[in-house]
């Protein structure tokens, strides 16, 4: 609709696809930004699918297990949740390049942000994921031995 | 090369293109190391969620494009309102200078005081008027005949054509 309404501020300087997906693309990280919340996420925020997910992710059975579709929507579900304790450039970033495949040149078009911005989100996504991940399965190990 | 931190390679790329040394020296040293060997697994684990995240199809819901619809009627309403407040605002503007020129030129015309009337007072009785004539009845001139006169010559003649 956005698009729509401002389509007489379209230059016909690039394609008409590049440039509805960047209206797509700013509208959607305006939308995350304004979202300022950053839900710190831990083992016991986790629901029973998903601790069992990251059970069977770290006995290295997930990758024969998550081909069912269930388990896939209990993945996706965690992996969203796991993402929105990031900023919304780190998500949009890890979500193209190391979900979706893209190249860094894909971000940089659909973004207008130069290379080197791209690298350097993604090398700091990653580690801010990784990070966040690596806190959920030692908080889960935790509460583990503590049950035991 | 085994005793190297390999956190780095992992963030360097996604772990799907990792190369084969790349993948060597992760497997070689994460045994060794309890920190990159968490990290390789954090790593791991972090692929996979985004490739199922990837993977996952978003529909739009049943009622997008209904809502999307009846956003934009709401927007157009919102700007054809608009038009017509501008519209009305500007005939508004209009009329108000009209009043307020009639207003000015009234003012000017009949209470601004020492303005030159345009007729000399009782100008409006016309000399050949009937009034003129009943009120002037007693101010003859010398070169007028009297009412008396006039009746005299009036019968006078009817008398004389009669007879």
């Amino acid at each position: 609709m956005k698009a729509f309404t401002q389509l007489s501020s379209y230059e016909g300087r690039g394609s008409m696809e590049g440039w509805l997906t960047r209206i797509a693309t700013n509208t959607c990280l305006n939308l995350l930004r304004s979202a300022k919340r950053r839900p710190q996420l831990t083992a016991a925020d986790l629901s029973e699918d998903e601790s069992r997910w990251i059970e069977s992710a770290l006995a290295r059975t997930a990758a024969e297990q998550h081909q069912s579709r269930e388990r896939g929507l209990v993945a996706a579900d965690l992996a969203g949740r796991v993402l929105q304790t990031l900023t919304p450039d780190d998500q949009l970033v890890l979500t193209m390049i190391d979900g979706e495949d893209a190249s860094v040149k894909d971000v940089v078009e659909v973004t207008g942000w130069s290379e080197s911005k791209v690298k350097v989100l993604a090398f700091r996504a990653r580690r801010r994921m990784r990070t966040a991940v690596e806190k959920l399965l030692s908080s889960k190990r935790r509460d583990e031995t503590a049950e035991a | 090369m085994r005793n190297e931190h390999v956190i780095s390679i992992l963030e360097s790329k996604p772990l799907g293109e990792l190369n084969e040394n790349e993948l060597a020296q992760i497997h070689a040293h994460s045994p060794i190391c309890e920190s990159c060997r968490q990290a390789y697994e954090a790593a791991q684990v972090s692929a996979i969620l985004l490739k199922e995240r990837a993977a996952e199809i978003f529909e739009p819901s049943p009622f997008f494009q209904t809502r999307v619809l009846a956003a934009l009627r709401e927007r157009r309403s919102e700007n054809e309102s608009w038009a017509w407040s501008r519209l009305w605002r500007t005939a508004g503007g209009l009329a108000s200078s009209m009043v307020a020129t009639v207003a000015t030129l009234a003012i000017l015309t009949f209470v601004v005081p020492g303005t030159p009337s345009v007729e000399p007072q009782g100008s409006t009785v016309n000399a050949y008027s009937a009034e003129a004539v009943v009120l002037n009845e007693n101010a003859t001139s010398d070169d007028q005949l009297s009412n008396n006169d006039v009746f005299a010559t009036l019968y006078e003649t009817d008398d004389d054509v009669v007879k």
